[in-house]
């Protein structure tokens, strides 16, 4: 057998957040390599090493036994390297025939079409992957799976040996499933190799031979499925180093802020929401990405309004239409992407700060610049905010300055409940502290907190109360002090806790 | 370290000031001002000035209130057309309805909140673009006004005491430049002292980010069309006067030259930057630039190659700074992770 792809050692940063730090990985003819790792563990940075969109730092790539530098995309296309990604990049108004000459066919001399052959070739490679598809059929008629066949198609008619699958079955059904585990396993008989990333565990013991896991840019160890079993992967993926320390909890929860009952909204997928928030105390929201926990705080805010169950404040059932009345019923929601939601780059700091509070700050609407200034600068000396002034431009900060001006924007609506989705992510570790001694020190003063992360020891080390979310819902509830272990296992679907 | 910090932001303010467009502006002003001078006799005379501001009055009421819209990522094609519908409509309340002038001028004000509200509801409310929005009125608008005249009839006859307002003095200016004025201020407050300015701005930067704010993105934008709307049958009248007569070609044209102006005065396209100052300057090159080539004895077609000249290089001297920042920039080689 064959080695097709080899990474020894390979390093990636960004800025000074270490993406990759020395990971090696092997890939064998005729197998399927499951990578399977946490959210932020380094997964996507290491397929795009592979398939050449990121240059790596340092370390060496090795494919079919050559060793390559300065892989580009082009480069790994031609070396055989080809990649489905869970959304297919397919044109949807054109036919498969159509697509996959894009792909394939070079520019005849007078740019002539040969449609005939065009068809014949889209037949035939469809065909050595089993799949049953009309090469003339437009591809927006096509299912997902029979999308992702299409890319199959591609990638075997562009010679690949090796086909790197990011989440491919995030969005199949069962039976859908099962046909695209048969084209795997054909491919795998044929002799190519497959690096499988899935967040399901029964697939990549159904599926894979060996199974690689990543955490924080590191590989962990890799072992053949059949000499490890479940509870040891996720062993493997948890246990993330602690960068940050956390500060303890101050005070016992108060009276209850924010009361869901049975909540859910059909565009975004959420549904069964039993939460109650109490004043004082931070709860953690932890789950895979696409979980349904953005969509959760986006439902809170009054972004994707809920269609479905009761939202309580302080007792009262109240309607969350957009996000002005979740504001006037005080929830503040710090978003997840910060330079695009959550601070508006472009505009200095003090108007980023007042923004929420115009009516408040501004009585009859007149700009009062003595007033913004002042607020702005109390916020910048209590939240220790690194800025030129309160007139530089929000996008002038680093990412955990910018992080606090968000924040400071929410604090000066004086809100009851405050959301944090994600509030350290791309934060260096020093303002994390920070961060996390504010958000402490929020909730000891009386605030409700719910944080979402999928920085598993942060969740862990900052909330009173952990919460699972899992395809849309809450999965389970756990104390503090719980094992992260417990908390992965819920994530991933591997055991029922009760709520 | 803060001395020296505070030396190096104001050496830079500084450097920021005389790149900055209006300054730009204002020296093409002067120098056209002098050229002007020097070579036509009467131009630099306060009758000239005067008669500058008076022919100017409306393309710059128009370009005032455009200024709000293009701020928030928008445009406006209609304000011309609009500017035609309701000067026909105000002659018509006047002479076949028989309204007092005052009555038919509140009237009119009356019907331009309406046609602003129109374009209002179809992009705040539906989201759809605004230039396609403001195309189909653009049409709609002047089309109205020519059926209502059949093309032919104008309106014309209107007493003296109201064409003062077109063609007289009042206090040492010319009458509508008064209004002008009271405007010009009016749209500088609300864009530059109000908390209505700042969520133009926000939404034309990020308008995701100003919902997420929780501004009131509709809103905003909608009372922005609404007040072009206002201003433009406000035009409407000030043009009736100064002519003598309304008919349905009346502001033909003046919605380019008022977007024109706004862009010139350093207003970005893409919504967030711009001042009204800057606006009032654009409007002021523009209307310098055609008068001064009738006291040059140039043919008046220059007036349209120098304006698409001014503004072209006027844009490129924009891009010149970053154009130069990122020849001598290195060169990146990769992307931080999304």
């Amino acid at each position: 057998m064959a080695t097709l792809l080899e990474l020894r050692n390979v390093t990636k940063s960004f800025g000074a957040v270490r993406a990759l730090r020395g990971v090696s990985f092997a890939l064998e003819e005729g197998e399927v390599h499951a990578l399977l790792g946490e959210n932020g563990a380094g997964k996507s940075t290491l397929i795009k090493v592979i398939t050449g969109a990121y240059a790596l730092d340092d370390g060496e790539i090795q494919i079919g036994g050559q060793s390559v530098s300065h892989l580009t995309p082009a480069r790994a296309r031609a070396l055989g390297i080809a990649c489905i990604y869970q959304q297919p990049a397919l044109f949807p108004d054109l036919s498969v025939a159509e697509n996959i000459a894009l792909r394939l066919e070079k520019t005849s001399p007078l740019h002539t079409v040969g449609w005939a052959a065009r068809r014949t070739r889209a037949r035939e490679l469809l065909h050595r992957i089993g799949a049953e598809i009309d090469p003339a059929a437009e591809v927006r008629t096509l299912s997902m799976p029979e999308q992702q066949l299409v890319e199959i198609a591609c990638a075997l008619g562009a010679g690949a040996h090796v086909v790197i699958m990011d989440e491919p079955t995030a969005s199949l059904t069962q039976k859908e499933q099962h046909l695209l585990f048969a084209v795997v396993r054909d491919l795998r008989a044929h002799g190519v190799g497959v690096i499988y990333i899935s967040h399901r565990l029964e697939e990549i013991f159904a599926l894979a031979d060996r199974v690689t896991v990543l955490r924080d840019g590191e590989s962990v160890g890799t072992n053949p499925v059949d000499e490890i079993n479940e509870s040891a992967l996720i062993k493997m993926m948890v246990g993330r180093e602690v960068t940050a320390i956390y500060p303890p909890a101050q005070s016992a929860p108060g009276a209850s802020r924010l009361t869901l009952k049975k909540v859910g909204c059909s565009q975004s997928g959420v549904h069964g929401i039993d939460l109650e928030l109490r004043a004082g105390e931070i709860v953690g929201m932890a789950g895979l990405v696409g979980a349904g926990r953005t969509e959760l705080a986006r439902i809170l805010f009054g972004l994707t309004p809920a269609d479905t169950g009761e939202i309580q404040l302080g007792g009262q059932a109240v309607q969350i239409t957009d996000p002005r009345s979740a504001i006037a019923h005080g929830i503040a929601y710090v978003p997840e992407d910060r330079r695009r939601h959550g601070v508006i780059l472009e505009m200095p700091i003090a108007a980023n700060t007042t923004m929420a509070i115009h009516a408040q700050i501004f009585p009859g609407t007149w700009l009062r610049s003595t007033a913004e200034r002042q607020l702005t600068l109390d916020f910048i000396r209590d939240l220790g905010v690194k800025t030129a002034g309160p007139q530089a431009p929000g996008g002038s900060l680093s990412g955990g300055n910018q992080q606090k001006i968000a924040l400071a924007r929410w604090l000066a609506t004086k809100p009851k409940v405050l959301i944090l989705d994600e509030p350290t992510q791309g934060v260096d570790v020093g303002a994390k502290s920070e961060i996390y001694k504010i958000i402490r020190h929020l909730a000891a003063e009386g605030l409700a907190v719910l944080m979402i992360s999928s920085d598993l020891p942060e969740v862990l080390g900052m909330s009173d109360r952990v919460l699972v979310m899992r395809g849309g819902t809450i999965v389970a509830e756990f104390p503090h002090g719980v094992d992260a272990h417990d908390v992965m296992a819920a994530a991933l679907g591997q055991k029922k806790e009760a709520a | 370290m803060a001395a020296s910090g505070n030396t190096n932001q104001r050496r830079h303010a500084i450097g920021e000031f005389l790149f900055r467009h209006e300054t730009i502006l204002l020296l093409v002003l002067v120098a056209e001002w002098f050229y002007f001078n020097s070579v036509g006799r009467r131009f630099g005379t306060l009758d000239n000035t005067f008669e500058i501001m008076r022919h100017s009055a409306e393309i710059g009421l128009l370009a005032l209130v455009m200024t709000p819209i293009i701020l928030t990522g928008g445009i406006d094609l209609s304000v011309g057309s609009l500017l035609g519908l309701c000067a026909i409509l105000f002659g018509k309340l006047w002479r076949d309805v028989g309204m007092s002038l005052p009555v038919a001028a509140v009237c009119t004000l009356l019907i331009g909140a309406l046609a602003g509200g129109l374009n209002a509801v179809l992009i705040a409310r539906l989201r759809l673009p605004a230039l396609i929005v403001t195309l189909g009125t653009y049409s709609l608008f002047r089309g109205l006004a020519e059926a209502i005249t059949r093309g032919v009839d104008t309106f014309t006859n209107f007493p003296d005491s109201f064409l003062a307002l077109g063609q007289q003095h009042f206090a040492g200016l010319p009458t509508q430049v008064w209004f002008f004025l009271v405007v010009t201020i009016a749209i500088w407050l609300l864009v530059h002292r109000t908390t209505f300015g700042r969520s133009l701005r926000a939404i034309g930067f990020s308008p995701e980010g100003a919902r997420y704010a929780g501004l009131p993105v509709e809103r905003r934008i909608a009372q922005a069309y609404i007040l072009a709307g206002v201003v433009s049958a406000l035009a409407a009248i000030i043009y009736t006067a100064r002519l003598g007569q309304a008919k349905a070609d009346a502001g033909t044209g003046y919605e380019l030259f008022a977007i024109t102006a706004v862009v010139l005065g350093g207003t970005s396209i893409f919504g967030g930057i711009g001042t009204v100052h800057g606006t009032l300057f654009g409007v002021a090159a523009i209307a310098v630039l055609d008068n001064g080539l009738v006291h040059a004895r140039q043919p008046r077609e220059m007036a349209g190659m120098l304006t698409g000249v001014l503004l072209l290089a006027a844009l490129g001297a924009g891009a010149l700074p970053k154009l130069l920042a990122k020849l001598r920039a290195p060169r990146h080689s990769s992307a931080p992770p999304s």
